[in-house]
Parts: structure tokens; C-alpha cells; sequence
């Protein structure tokens, strides 16, 4: 593969290989993540962006085996690297072991798009959080109350120890948020995976709580894995980011270049196709052409030839291409950039 | 939590005076009262009673009364002195025929919920984490028979295959020899040996409702994002389904419990007749036929009250498990 080595100086938290996770449905199998590689490097945020049903979230999901039935994670590895020489291949290990379920909520925290129905409704806030801690902490229950309460301080939780017996459906959208990301950083993780977090809010909610995550990330040093189709966020966010089309990485690179220099034509039609201030006297937007092609059906060759305005006629519809490195931290899956010595 | 009891406690004071009130009205809706079917029965035998037996019977019964004034005097009497009128056909009062039965029948139907109550949460839960296995279609296919038998008729290939099989008879609530005996811990024995036959069958096409219930509302459950949360936090998995969705799946089915416990009181009629049980529902069949309003209508009366309180009793234990309802 052209990009082992490409990370061997950094400190990679999280090593992902090949991985593929399909659906098996009545209708057919759906290949929704089909061989994604990337690497996340310690206390970084890295952005994975693409369009709806690109996959970006089924990779998310299969980072802790969350994928269910029918889904299932075929092939490739999911290497995290807890420190010094302790590395634990997650793709390999039993979907209810005690090995897997230490990682759960222990090394990687995870929140997800919709807060209003992340938290079950039947028990407090506390109970939830608590539960956490006990699981992976070796603490008793006042010092587990502890904790809690002071990861509500920490998320801006106002009155903290009355929130701490609240029922879910008591707090607002925003509100439940930051318990969930509280919950989700109470046992300290090293990485903390957020599935489009804040899809689901307000626009001043949002910003809050994205502003909430950067400034836990300095406080308590984890990478943060951000899931989202919005690439507003991703400038603002990210150091690093991942663009994935159709269960495929089509280019990964530093946020610098991705949005200064893109290579790949999805990632160059993505950035035009979203509005600017400032720029309106240009005219219209340019929307991507066509749409994403049905599941079952995925197009022969580069995947998304069919709606690329730089189409090699000839060779795109037939021709998958492999990763080509354009530096160290720039890689991209095109025939336009096809490596002259792979 | 004390003051949302307090508060349903009270409105059941009406809603038991106002199904009172209707008890009585359909009780005395045929024409005719046991005086008619009194005289019918005795000049069926070529007997003829004296015109002035006869109205010194009416009398004595006040059956000649409206029925408001006949309503008014039978709830006093149960009100001030317990006293539920008396029984004409047996010549007995009403409370001393109805307490043992009431309490058959309750012991009965109690045991009945909470075997139709474990079996279901076991079995349901299973068929919803098994969907689409073996398991869940071997409970779905005993689910749908469960439901489609009629329990009499349950009750009578019972009945007849272990008087074929075995020689047995497993009817009543006792063996011959314990029958008239006072209670000891052989009698509790016998009674436990045989009380679990009517359980069976008054409980079988509950358990196949309730476990269909269970395994759909589960499944709506299974998949929700906060047992995702659950799962992602590294709960295991046993803990998780029995803690998030079980837990919100188990609603429907405590509210059930209203409509369960009348549905057992009345629909076991036909089954304890066929069983030959000491329960209330023969007794209320005969005394229907023989027109013996005071014993009818106190059966239904208390089987009112035994469902008023049921339903309380379901959303009390809903408000206990459902903090939305507790809070809203």
C-alpha cells in the first residue's frame, strides 16, 4: 500500500487499514464503507466530510463495533495505539468482549447527532453519567457523583448538582449536548468521535458547542474525530481532514490544503457548491452534478466519474484508482494524480 | 407522587358510585324480578302459591319499590352494615356465598398476571433480540395458537386427555378429601397441585398478547440512538437491553394490567365452569339466570371495584416506572 509509511514519525492515536463494513440487505449488499484508510494523530481534530450516505458515519460507527445487524465490518484493521507499545487491533475483537467494552467510553468517548434521543429518558442524568464512571473507574458512588458533577462544571452546565438529578427531558437540545459530551469525556478518553454533534441544534447552539469542544480538547488533550457534511465547521475545527465519496477516502490531507488546494474534483466541486459571503457578485452557486448513485448499484471504476466535470473519457469508467501521494500529508484517489511510479 | 395518588384515589369515588348505579339499572332491566321466575318455577311443578305469599314476599323484599328507592336501601345496607342484601335462590346472605369466591378468584387471577407477566418479559424479550431466529418463530407460531384457542376449550383437552392419560381428574381447587377440610398444610398442597392448571389456561392467551406486545414495542426500542449511547459507553450488553429498552418497552404492558384483570374476572366464567372452580363466575352465571339481583349485583359491583382499583394500581406503577409521567 503507498501510504505505509507515511506517518511512521507522527504519534498515531488511531490506524485505520482497508476497512470495509457492509450491509447485507434482502435488496442486495451495500458496500458502505469499502476500503477507507486513515490515520488520526494524537490530541488532533480530524474532519470527515462527504455528502449524506457517503459512509462517513459508518466508519465512525465502526470504530467501536457499533455497526448492527445487517452491518458488519468485513475486512481491515483499526489499530489504536493507547500508548508506548499497547496496541489493540478494535476490528479484531468480539463485539461484546470485556476488551471491547473497556475501550467503549474508556479510550474513546463518542456523541452523536441527535441529543434528544441519545439519553434514555428513564433515568437522571446522574444515573447515565455515573454509570460510566463506575464502569471504567474503580471509584465508589459519592466519588463517581463527584466526578459527574464536575464534568457538568466543566461542559458550562449551570447549577451543576441540581442538574445532576434532572431527567433528560427536563433540559433543552443544547443543554443535553453538553451532558452527552460531558458523559463522553467523564473517564478521560484519548479520543472522542462526534457524529455530525451539532446537525441537530440551533445555529447560536451550535457554535457553542463547538466552541465547548475546542476548548475542552486544550483542557484535557484528546483528538477529536468530528463527523460532519458541514465544511464551515471543518475550517474552523479541524487541523487535518478526511473527504470520503460513495464508502471511499477520495482525499485526505491538512485543512490548509484541502481548502486552498484541493486535487480531487469532488473535494474542488464540494467547495464550490457552498455559498461565501462576500463572493455573491460571482453569481450562482455551482451544485455538484447529478446525485449519489444508488446504493446497490455502484458505478463501474472511479465512483464518482459519472459526475466529474474532468472525466478522462475511456479510462474513469473503467479504471479504479489507487491512492497517489502527492507529499507526505496530501494523498488523493484520482486518475488525474495517478502516481507515475505505482 | 403522594398527591398525584391522593388525587386518583378521590376520582375513583365517583366512577365506583357511578358504576354502581349502572350494575343496579341493568340488573333490573329484564322484565320480571325472582319473584316472577320464583312463581314460574313452582307452578312448572304444578305447584301454585298463595297471592298473599306473594306480596307478602314483595314486601319483605321491597321488590315493588322503584328502583331508585331498592337502589337507594341496597347501598345503604352495604355502606352502614356491610350487609350486601340476601340471596334468593340460596337462601343465604349475598356476603356470606361472595368472600370465599372473591377470594379465589383474586388469588387466581393475581397468580395469573404475574405468570402471564414472567413468561411474556422472558420469552418477548428473547423473540425481539432473536428477531427473525428460530426461537422467535417457534414463540411467535405457540404465540398466535395461544391466542387463537379458546381457553374452554383448552380447559376441556385438559380435562379429558388427563382423565385419559393419566386417570386424573384435575378439576376443582381440591382433591375430594380436602375438600370440606379445614385448612392445613396438606390442604395448601393440594390446592397448590391443582391451582396451576386454571393458571395455565386462563394465562395462555394473555401470555401470547402480552408477548407479541412486548416484542414489538422492544423492537421499536432495540435500536434507538440512546441504546447506542448505552453500548457506546461499554455497558454490557445483557445489563443494556434489560436496563434502556426493556425498561421503556415494559410501559404498554403495565397499563394493561387495568383491562387485564376484568378481562380474567369475566372471561373466566366459562373455563371455571368447565374446571367445576370455586371462582365467582359460576355463581354469577346462575345467579344472572335466576334473576337473584342482590347476588349478581354485588358480584358485579365488587368486580368493579377490583377493576377500579386494578387500574390504579397500573398507574400508580406506571408513574413509578415512567418519570415523564411521574413528572407531567
Amino acid at each position: 500500500m503507498s501510504n505505509s509509511n507515511h506517518n511512521a514519525g507522527a504519534d498515531i492515536l488511531l490506524d485505520i487499514r482497508g476497512l470495509k463494513t457492509y450491509f447485507h440487505l434482502d435488496e442486495g449488499t451495500v458496500r458502505a464503507v469499502d476500503g477507507v484508510d486513515f490515520t488520526v494523530p494524537r490530541g488532533t481534530t480530524i474532519g470527515i466530510v462527504g455528502e449524506s450516505g457517503c459512509g462517513k458515519s459508518v466508519t465512525a460507527f465502526s470504530i467501536l463495533q457499533l455497526v448492527e445487524k445487517p452491518g458488519r465490518i468485513e475486512e481491515g484493521s483499526i489499530v489504536l495505539n493507547t500508548g508506548g507499545q499497547n496496541r489493540v487491533d478494535i476490528a479484531a475483537l468480539d463485539h461484546d468482549s470485556e476488551e471491547l467494552r473497556q475501550i467503549r467510553g474508556k479510550d474513546i468517548g463518542m456523541i452523536f447527532q441527535e441529543p434528544m434521543t441519545s439519553l434514555s429518558m428513564m433515568y437522571t442524568v446522574g444515573f447515565q453519567m455515573t454509570e460510566a464512571i463506575r464502569l471504567h473507574m474503580d471509584v465508589e458512588k459519592d466519588e463517581a457523583r463527584d466526578r459527574a458533577i464536575e464534568m457538568l462544571q466543566a461542559v458550562g452546565i449551570p447549577r451543576p448538582e441540581q442538574r445532576f438529578d434532572a431527567y433528560p427531558f427536563e433540559l433543552s437540545g443544547g443543554m443535553r449536548q453538553r451532558v452527552m459530551i460531558a458523559m463522553a469525556l467523564s473517564c478521560d478518553p484519548m479520543l472522542l468521535i462526534a457524529d455530525e454533534p451539532t446537525t441537530a441544534l440551533d445555529v447560536t447552539t451550535q457554535a457553542q458547542i463547538l466552541e465547548l469542544m475546542q476548548q475542552l480538547q486544550e483542557e484535557f488533550g484528546m483528538a477529536i474525530m468530528l463527523i460532519t457534511h458541514d465544511l464551515g465547521v471543518v475550517a474552523e475545527m479541524c487541523s487535518e481532514v478526511v473527504v470520503m465519496y460513495l464508502g471511499e477516502v477520495v482525499e485526505q490531507a491538512d485543512v490548509d490544503t484541502i481548502f486552498h488546494n484541493p486535487q480531487h474534483p469532488y473535494t474542488q466541486a464540494l467547495l464550490e457548491s457552498i455559498p461565501r459571503l462576500g463572493h455573491s457578485h460571482e453569481g450562482r452557486l455551482n451544485p455538484i452534478l447529478g446525485s449519489v448513485p444508488d446504493p446497490y448499484h455502484r458505478p463501474s471504476g472511479c465512483p464518482f466519474h459519472p459526475r466529474c466535470t474532468q472525466i478522462i473519457t475511456g479510462r474513469c469508467e473503467t479504471v479504479h484508482p489507487e491512492i497517489s501521494r502527492l507529499d507526505p500529508r496530501h494523498t488523493v484517489r484520482c486518475l488525474l494524480h495517478e502516481d507515475p511510479h505505482g | 407522587m403522594i398527591q398525584y395518588i391522593l388525587h386518583r384515589v378521590l376520582l375513583m369515588i365517583p366512577t365506583v358510585f357511578g358504576i354502581s348505579i349502572l350494575c343496579f339499572g341493568i340488573i333490573q332491566l329484564p322484565p320480571g324480578d325472582f319473584l316472577t321466575f320464583y312463581v314460574a318455577e313452582l307452578s312448572a311443578q304444578g305447584e301454585s302459591v298463595p297471592e298473599a305469599q306473594i306480596a307478602q314476599l314483595e314486601r319483605q323484599y321491597g321488590l315493588g319499590r322503584p328502583w331508585y328507592v331498592q337502589y337507594f336501601l341496597w347501598m345503604k345496607n352495604i355502606i352502614t352494615k356491610g350487609d350486601f342484601g340476601r340471596s334468593f335462590t340460596w337462601n343465604k346472605p349475598v356476603s356470606d356465598l361472595i368472600w370465599d369466591r372473591i377470594a379465589f378468584t383474586m388469588l387466581i387471577t393475581l397468580l395469573t398476571v404475574v405468570f402471564v407477566w414472567i413468561v411474556a418479559l422472558f420469552i418477548g424479550k428473547y423473540a425481539a433480540t432473536h428477531q427473525y431466529s428460530l426461537g422467535d418463530y417457534i414463540a411467535t407460531f405457540f404465540g398466535f395458537i395461544g391466542l387463537a384457542v379458546p381457553n374452554f376449550l383448552l380447559a376441556l383437552l385438559l380435562l379429558y386427555y388427563s382423565l385419559q392419560l393419566f386417570g386424573l381428574s384435575p378439576a376443582g381447587l381440591f382433591s375430594p378429601e380436602y375438600q370440606d377440610a379445614p385448612w392445613s398444610v396438606g390442604k395448601w398442597i393440594d390446592l397448590l397441585a391443582h391451582l396451576w392448571i386454571p393458571i395455565v389456561i386462563l394465562g395462555t392467551a394473555g401470555t401470547a398478547g402480552a408477548i407479541r406486545i412486548l416484542r414489538a414495542n422492544l423492537l421499536d426500542e432495540l435500536h434507538k440512538p440512546y441504546v447506542i449511547t448505552a453500548r457506546a459507553k461499554g455497558v454490557p450488553e445483557r445489563t443494556l437491553i434489560w436496563r434502556y429498552p426493556v425498561r421503556v418497552a415494559l410501559n404498554p404492558f403495565i397499563s394493561t394490567v387495568g383491562w387485564t384483570l376484568p378481562d380474567l374476572v369475566s372471561g373466566s366464567i366459562i373455563v371455571s365452569v368447565v374446571l367445576n372452580l370455586p371462582t365467582t363466575g359460576p355463581l354469577l352465571l346462575g345467579a344472572l339466570l335466576q334473576q337473584d339481583m342482590f347476588l349478581a349485583g354485588s358480584f358485579i359491583l365488587l368486580v368493579s371495584v377490583l377493576t377500579v382499583i386494578g387500574t390504579l394500581i397500573s398507574d400508580v406503577l406506571l408513574a413509578w416506572l415512567d418519570p415523564r409521567i411521574r413528572f407531567s
